[in-house]
Order: C-alpha cells, then structure tokens, then sequence
C-alpha cells in the first residue's frame, strides 16, 4: 500500500529508507464506502488524503447546483487544500464515488514531520507547487482551449475516468452542459465504428 | 547614484520585512539570502517574460506595476496585475523549465528583487530555513489562487466587478482600464456600463 505513495515521491524527491518510514510512521489508513463524505461544507479541512484505492470528487454548490472541481484516483492527492492549508472553514464537500482507501496524514502530524525533518519539509514543498502549477494549468487550458478542445484533451488523458465516472459529473468538472458533453463523446465514437 | 542605492536599501529593507511575516528572519540569516538576490530595473512597457522563453527568475516588485497574460488567437488574456510586494513571474516555465506561454511585461516603471532557478535551489540547499519560508510563501499563493478560482466560478459578472473595486481601489486609479477588465473576464463595454452604475450617487 506504501508502494504506490513511495513511488508518487519519488518522482520528486529520493528520500531514504529510514525517511520513508518516519514519515509513513505518521500516515492513518483510513477506508471509505461509496458515497461518503469525506469533508462537509464549513468544517475545516484536517487531512490530506493519498488515494490508495477508489475514486473521489471535491465539489461546492453554487445555489442547488453542485459544481465539481476536482475528480480524483488512485495515485493522487485530494482534500479541500486550501481549507487544509489556511485553516478557514471549506467551502467544498469531498465525496467517495467508490469504495475507497486513503493513505492520509492531518495538519498537525504534518507539522510535526516538517519541524523534526527539513527533506521531508522539501518533500511538502514540492508537492504544493505542483498542486500551485497544476491548478495554473487547468487554468490556462480554460483559457486558450475551447469546450470541443478541451473535452478530447481530458478524454486523451483520463480514458479510464470515462467509464468509471458518471458523466454528468464529467461534464459539471469540465464546466459544460451534459448535451454538450453527450454530443462531443458521439464525435469521437463515430471513427471507431466506422473503421471495423 | 547615492539616491539609487538608498532606494535599494529600503527595498531590500520591504524583502526582510515581507519574508518575516512568513517566519521572523534575524538581520544575520536575511545576509545569507542576499548574495543570491538580483535588482533588475525595466521601463514602462518592457517585456520581462516573453512567449517561448524559459522564465529564468522569481520576482518580487519593490517597485512598480506589471501584468502578465496569455497571447490568444483573439486577443490577449490578462491573468495577474501585481504591484509593489506582490510576487509575479511565469510560475509554469520557472518550476517546469519549459517555454512560457504567458508574457510578463511592466505597465509603469518597475525594479524587481528577483532571485534564478538556479540560486532558489542553491539557497534551499544551503539554508533548510530558506526551504521552509519557500513552502509558506507557495502555500499562500495556492491558498490565494485557489480562493480566486472559486470566485470566478460561483460570483457573476456583477459581483466579481463590484469585489474588486471594494478590495482594489488603488489599483482603479493605476491600471488601464481593459487590463483590469481582461482580468475580471468581463467584456470593456460591460465594465464602463458597471463603473457608471457606481458614479451618481457620489455626484447628486
């Protein structure tokens, strides 16, 4: 279970044995069914969760509409972060979608891991800027891309997430009307039947 | 000459103080982190960041106003106006070290403390203190980024207007009214059509 987190690391940093294990020392393994909440609107955030397992989406609702602004599997990071960051109550709900286990570590034994180990403190500096950069990016590619662009870069890069997520949840992440969405997927089924 | 560097000295002066609001640095640990700094100086309408180059620095603004955007097929999108205290670079190509696709170009007169890829690393290296004032200062940035995000999505045109000028009144008066427009997304003609909303009270 350590594996897959060890290997998200070390795509950033080499931290040593004995620097793993101080730190998954303080890591909580915590199991979910689907369709739990994680984080309720207005409580503050107290963990950061590693998915081990399953699939997860981070959402806020804007009048009775849930927006969703995050959509999370095994091998990524989620909670309400900046919630988990600031201490300000969240403004986001984070719900399981499937069954799902966490590798999960709260503010405080964070801390403690940053004050008592300055290569683990670099390991929670690199990881920030790259959820910084990741949320820039998303930011420009709303920007520069149009929805048809948009919807193929995401399939492109997520096919497993178009079977395993509902799509009206797909298309609320990638901010358009399901129509829009249904009709986009039709576009790119079409070649493949097609060509048999 | 003499009046140039006591400008630096009191810019160097806002560093210290602006760092020590992320963790206090006593007047010996912030002489560590000055041979690494850079004051770089540009005129008005200078680009510091263009399309396609590697962004080589991390800025700070002790003095002036610059923006970045995003050159598009119509037109440009403005995505950060910054004036002095703010940090401002092209945060993708800098940590990524791939070419910019946004451009970073001054809008008045502008001196940068500005520290390289390459001496950020150093100094982390060096000085473990360094490294943690780094994760507290991106830390409020995402905390910041994040917060704008979630406006853009819940608050319309009308409110994120009006959010604006109550929390940014200086910059009203500094920054060229499409910038600012570009940046809250809103169109120009939607801009000048809420600006005059505002007026008449004060007037009558």
């Amino acid at each position: 279970m350590l594996d897959t987190l060890k290997k998200y690391i070390s795509g950033f940093v080499s931290l040593t044995n004995e620097e793993f294990a101080l730190m998954a020392n303080e890591l909580v393994i915590r199991n979910f069914d689907k369709r739990e909440l994680l984080t309720r609107a207005g409580e503050v955030e107290n963990y950061l969760n590693f998915v081990v397992k399953g699939l997860v989406r981070k959402y806020f609702y804007k009048g009775r509409t849930e927006i969703i602004t995050q959509i999370a599997k095994e091998g990524e990071f989620i909670n309400s972060s900046a919630s988990f960051l600031s201490g300000n109550p969240s403004p986001y709900l984070v719900e399981t979608l499937e069954p799902s286990t966490f590798l999960s570590v709260t503010r405080d034994q964070l801390e403690r891991l940053y004050e008592n180990n300055p290569r683990i403190e670099r390991v929670g500096r690199i990881v920030i800027t790259h959820l910084f950069l990741q949320r820039e990016e998303w930011e420009h590619e709303c920007l520069r891309l149009d929805t048809r662009e948009r919807f193929l870069r995401f399939v492109e890069n997520n096919p497993d997430l178009m079977q395993r997520v509902p799509q009206k949840y797909l298309a609320s992440y990638l901010n358009m009307k399901p129509e829009t969405f249904s009709r986009l997927k039709h576009l790119i089924q079409r070649p493949r039947t097609a060509a048999r | 000459m003499g009046k140039q560097k006591s400008s630096y000295k009191t810019a160097l002066e806002g560093l210290h103080h602006y760092l020590s609001r992320y963790l206090p640095i006593s007047r010996s640990e912030f002489q560590h982190l000055l041979p690494y700094i850079e004051i770089r100086e540009y005129d008005k309408k200078a680009k510091v960041t263009k399309e396609g180059e590697v962004e080589r620095y991390f800025n700070i603004i002790a003095r002036g106003l610059v923006r970045k955007y995003l050159p598009l097929k119509e037109g440009e999108q403005t995505t950060q106006l910054a004036v002095e205290g703010h940090i401002i670079h092209s945060e993708l190509s800098f940590f990524y070290r791939t070419p910019s696709t946004s451009v970073v170009e001054t809008i008045e007169p502008t001196v940068f403390l500005s520290i390289s890829y390459e001496s950020l690393e150093q100094l982390y290296k060096q000085h473990p203190k360094f490294e943690r004032i780094g994760r507290l200062i991106i830390t409020d940035l995402f905390v910041r980024k994040d917060h704008r995000f979630f406006d853009q999505l819940r608050k319309n045109t009308r409110e994120r207007f009006l959010d604006y000028i109550k929390t940014h009144s200086h910059m009203l008066q500094r920054v060229p009214q499409k910038y600012i427009a570009s940046y809250l997304n809103i169109k120009p003609e939607t801009f000048s059509r809420l600006k005059h909303l505002m007026r008449p009270a004060k007037k009558s």
